[in-house]
């Protein structure tokens, strides 16, 4: 659970020191705090041997452990070749810390950017790397503070910009901020792991998740208050009492005839659905339902072409449709208080 | 939000990556080099099964083979245990526990389909590197041990290779088409591995050196060595029967080497002292315990007239041999009554000696009774012909000096020959030998010289060593080599004590003079031939070396090394942070070298550098490329100020097509005319250069 740190978290309710109530997550906050103070730590930035830590990996321990084996019983029965043998092991291995430091010194960590996801899905988080030293970087690996299992590897080539990415899961919409990042190598034999922390410094919007079931489209509802007056290149509605200030040519003389007062033709313009959307109709027990229920109204309407506007008290967006439109009333939603 | 993370991660670290086909290969080859010496020494069947485990697990990499159930793996497990407990009768023993982890590795071949597998493997077969040199650290073993920590290494490189492979999770279906993709590429991209691991090895020798120099050395070994580390490759025994010399002539390892300080004795005067035999039960001669005390007079210590080191190769016996008479020695070792100098632990590994002789001395002037009665003893029903002979030779020479003289007439003169093909003698040996064979080598010869001895009275003791030797011309040094074993015989006269008396020389003068090999007048192969044995003496002269600077390096040489550097008082903390300095010295400019680990810097093409030699030449009068101008762009801006502008424009135009179209024909020539011009092409200034310079930049 150490990562829990990086999550937006409220604030504990217990009244002694955290150190006592979660020394976990105390630690961790200790350790961030330290890191931090050490140097840069949000991108853009420059790894430098400030920001770099190394230590052996397990193989690198057992290895370690072997040569440590060889070392005691080349001494004792004075054996310089089996001597020479542990030193070499022991020399192949220091080359290999100082590789796998040298292959993350002078990396450029450029940013990170994702595109907004629906709440529930995986955000992919992409961060941009650039390698400014001449140096071809092999197995950098972006993992997040957790665990490197779901980690992206890749090879940069001397002087070019490379890419990462890291899928994030989501189970809450607002914006997220992701925790801690660590972009590590093993290279070149897995004895030794360099690694580098850093945070992205902007948040990422998760869009609410849209319900699983929902009531149809309020439709009815919706309509009364689209509704426009069309005029005569719109479809042919209906009949009515002609009011003063109608225009003339608007008269229906024909069906006039069969009735006493005068009637006009009324246009309207094609059953094209405008809805404006709001919480107020959604069913739900809570208003996290309510909203998804509203998300997935608002995606049903972009798939069926309609214009919709979304009214939610404290902002308002008026009916529009498109791909530009969907995402500003989906960003509306998720930075609902 | 988290556990579900983490359950995420648990769930995709689940499906770990599996090492690919090169992978494997290098892998089990690495693994089947590092025991090839424990294999050889194996037993031939359970060194066929290692090897079949090898090739099967780079078979079922190759041909997709499922991995063998684990009740399978666990069956023969257990059988390749059972394996070594009966081949070797215990898992206890260097050898015993050196096949059984060749074995256990070659059981772990089996599971070896995830790279955490692999890389235990690529890890133990540095230890199996290090444990072989428990059995023998002969020069030629230096290229084993590069050649398999290279192999190690590299195995290590493509195992992180496999990992760092971001399409390399372990699927049925991904695995298979993984496999498609990297089949094949074992020669071509994938040598940048083996290349690197190369690199790595290479690069890491100077560090090993240095540690190898500093690192400080144990003067006495924490436990005890066990006693089966030579495999049988023994010298000399302790006791004499029919052949047990006869074993070592067609060994031709090295028995041990000397230098000698000073006078070199002659070839004939090069007896190497051995065990001394007294006691024979008619078939064999075996030491006399009671020679184990302090001889009763010793030879003067000052101006002793030979002084030498010997390097003695590991035998498994005490026995240091020396030249009549040691008087000072530098080894932990005693002298007996019959001057064996022996050691208190047998000789495991290397060891080197200073001995002090001095042949001028009368061993024994007096015989004590006792003594008297064992150097005279034997058996009384055997050799009965033996006897009579002695008899009728005491009767004719009174004299013991004549008496002996005779008997080496007789050997000389009579048909007796020196052979190693002889019968093997039976009850009544050296009546046999004597009459009847008449062919043998020293140890029947010996043997039958003292049972006439003794038959006729004269006190007569055996002595076992080695004779001659061979000196390596120009590196001052002798060499003696197993096949240089060698008996003879000791009789004590009231005069000059114990006498050294050599039946067979006076029966084959050349094995004295020479050695045993000019003495047998054999057909020589191939193998043996003069350019083949001096080949070989070549090679032992590196040997030498090799024992006195490498194997030789213990704790009191290491501590001759540092006082020569002026460290010779140097405390422990200093030498921890010298070998660290000499560590971070040995390391740090090693960054600079890493290109072959492709950390170097970006290639540059022919073109790039031959452009590049021509704009430099145009820096002397400050002119230099913008950053973001291009080629032509400078080589325009440039021209202005240039009588041969046109010149500069056509390399700058040639480097363009070189550079940025596509390989096309006629580019070998074009890269060849723009060398050509770097290589000859100046800028000739016109005369407005000087004024001209800064403002034209501005126009």
């Amino acid at each position: 659970m150490s990562s829990s740190k990086s999550w937006p978290k409220r604030a504990s309710p217990e009244a002694y020191p955290a150190v006592f109530a979660a020394p976990g997550r105390w630690l961790n906050q200790k350790l961030n705090a330290w890191l931090k103070r050490r140097g840069p730590v949000h991108p853009p930035l420059r790894l430098a041997y400030r920001q770099i830590f190394i230590l052996p990996t397990r193989f690198g321990w057992i290895l370690g452990l072997i040569a440590f084996a060889m070392l005691m019983g080349s001494l004792n029965f004075n054996n310089n070749l089996g001597l020479f043998t542990t030193f070499l092991v022991a020399g192949i291995a220091l080359l290999s810390l100082h590789i796998a430091y040298r292959n993350l010194e002078g990396l450029s960590i450029r940013g990170c950017n994702a595109d907004s996801v629906f709440s529930g899905n995986d955000l992919t988080l992409t961060v941009q790397l650039a390698d400014g030293s001449h140096r071809l970087r092999s197995g950098i690996r972006l993992g997040g503070a957790a665990g490197e299992a779901q980690a992206d590897v890749t090879d940069l080539q001397a002087d070019q910009d490379g890419q990462l990415s890291l899928t994030i899961p989501t189970a809450q919409r607002g914006w997220l901020k992701v925790g801690r990042l660590r972009l590590s190598t093993r290279h070149p034999l897995g004895l030794f792991e360099a690694w580098s922390v850093f945070w992205p410094e902007q948040s990422f919007l998760i869009w609410p998740q849209p319900a699983d079931q929902a009531p149809p489209l309020p439709v009815s509802a919706s309509q009364r208050e689209s509704e426009q007056p069309g005029d005569e290149g719109d479809e042919f509605h209906g009949l009515r009492d002609w009011r003063e200030g109608d225009p003339i040519h608007r008269i229906a003389w024909k069906a006039s005839q069969r009735h006493q007062d005068l009637l006009a033709r009324q246009f309207s313009r094609p059953a094209q659905d405008e809805l404006m959307l709001n919480l107020e109709q959604a069913p739900g027990l809570t208003r996290e339902q309510r909203i998804s229920v509203v998300t997935r109204w608002l995606l049903d309407a972009d798939r069926s072409g309609a214009r919709f506007g979304l009214d939610l008290g404290s902002v308002r967006i008026a009916p529009d449709s498109g791909a530009k439109h969907r995402t500003r009333c989906l960003n509306a939603l998720a930075e609902l208080p | 939000m988290i556990t579900n993370w983490l359950q995420r991660s648990r769930k995709s670290s689940s499906t770990s990556h599996a090492p690919s086909k090169p992978t494997v290969t290098i892998t089990v080859i690495a693994f089947l080099f590092a025991a090839s010496p424990h294999l050889l020494a194996m037993p031939i069947w359970l060194a066929i099964s290692i090897l079949l485990a090898g090739l099967w697990r780079i078979a079922t990499a190759w041909l997709n083979w499922r991995p063998p159930h684990w009740s399978i793996r666990i069956v023969l497990t257990f059988a390749a245990l059972a394996m070594v407990v009966v081949a070797y009768g215990t898992l206890w023993g260097r050898r015993a526990a050196t096949a059984l982890l060749c074995v256990m590795m070659a059981a772990k071949l089996m599971e070896m389909f995830k790279m955490r597998d692999a890389r235990q493997i690529a890890a133990l077969s540095f230890f199996l590197v290090g444990a072989q040199f428990l059995f023998g650290q002969q020069l030629g073993l230096f290229a084993y041990l590069l050649i398999a920590c290279w192999l190690a290494t590299s195995a290590m490189v493509y195992i992180q290779r496999d990992e760092d492979r971001p399409d390399s999770v372990i699927d049925a279906d991904t695995q298979a088409a993984t496999a498609v993709r990297s089949s094949g590429s074992i020669m071509s991209g994938r040598a940048r591995e083996l290349k690197s691991g190369l690199m790595l090895m290479l690069l890491a020798i100077p560090f090993a050196l240095v540690l190898f120099a500093l690192f400080p050395r144990l003067a006495s070994p924490l436990w005890g060595l066990p006693e089966d580390a030579l495999d049988g490759r023994t010298g000399l025994s302790e006791e004499m029967s029919p052949g047990s010399i006869a074993s070592l002539f067609a060994d031709d390892s090295p028995a041990f080497r000397v230098q000698f300080d000073g006078t070199r004795p002659s070839q004939q005067d090069l007896y190497w002292r051995g065990p001394v035999l007294w006691r024979f039960d008619g078939n064999t001669w075996r030491r006399l315990f009671f020679s184990n005390r302090d001889p009763e007079r010793m030879p003067p210590r000052e101006n002793p007239a030979l002084q030498y080191t010997v390097q003695l190769e590991p035998n498994e016996r005490r026995w240091m041999f020396t030249l009549d008479y040691p008087v000072a020695w530098t080894q932990e070792a005693r002298l007996t009554a019959d001057f064996q100098l022996i050691r208190q632990r047998p000789v495991t590994r290397l060891i080197s000696y200073d001995v002090a002789s001095q042949p001028d001395f009368v061993d024994s002037p007096e015989l004590m009774h006792t003594l008297r009665q064992v150097a005279l003893n034997l058996p009384e029903d055997q050799n009965p012909r033996t006897r009579a002979r002695a008899a009728e030779f005491r009767q004719q020479y009174p004299d013991d000096r004549e008496l002996i003289n005779a008997v080496l007439r007789w050997f000389n003169e009579d048909a007796f020959f020196y052979s190693l093909e002889t019968a093997p003698l039976g009850w009544h040996g050296a009546d046999e030998f004597l009459f009847d064979l008449k062919t043998g080598y020293c140890e029947y010869y010996a043997s039958a010289f003292a049972i006439l001895m003794r038959a006729a009275g004269i006190p007569a003791r055996i002595v076992t060593g080695y004779q001659g030797g061979f000196w390596q011309q120009s590196s001052e040094y002798l060499l003696v080599r197993q096949s240089d074993a060698h008996a003879w015989v000791e009789v004590w006269l009231p005069d000059t004590g114990w006498t050294r008396i050599d039946p067979t020389a006076a029966v084959s003068p050349s094995r004295i003079i020479e050695n045993a090999r000019s003495a047998l007048n054999e057909r020589l192969g191939w193998f043996e031939s003069a350019w083949a044995m001096r080949l070989r003496n070549e090679y032992d002269r590196l040997q030498h070396y090799w024992n006195q600077w490498v194997l030789g390096f213990n704790a009191g040489r290491q501590q001759q090394f540092l006082s020569r550097l002026g460290l010779g008082e140097i405390s422990t903390p200093m030498m921890a942070l010298l070998i660290a300095v000499m560590a971070i010295i040995t390391i740090a400019p090693i960054a600079f070298l890493l290109r072959g680990l492709g950390q170097g810097r970006l290639r540059i093409t022919p073109a790039e550098r031959a452009w590049r030699r021509i704009s430099r030449r145009m820096k002397k009068n400050q002119l230099k490329p913008y950053a973001g101008e291009t080629a032509l762009e400078f080589a325009h801006r440039s021209s202005i100020h240039l009588d041969n502008g046109n010149e500069l424009i056509e390399a700058a135009r040639l480097f363009y097509v070189l550079h940025y179209a596509p390989a096309q024909a006629g580019h070998e020539h074009r890269l060849a005319e723009l060398q050509k011009s770097a290589k000859i092409w100046r800028p000739k200034w016109n005369s407005a250069k000087t004024n001209s310079l800064q403002p034209l930049e501005t126009i």
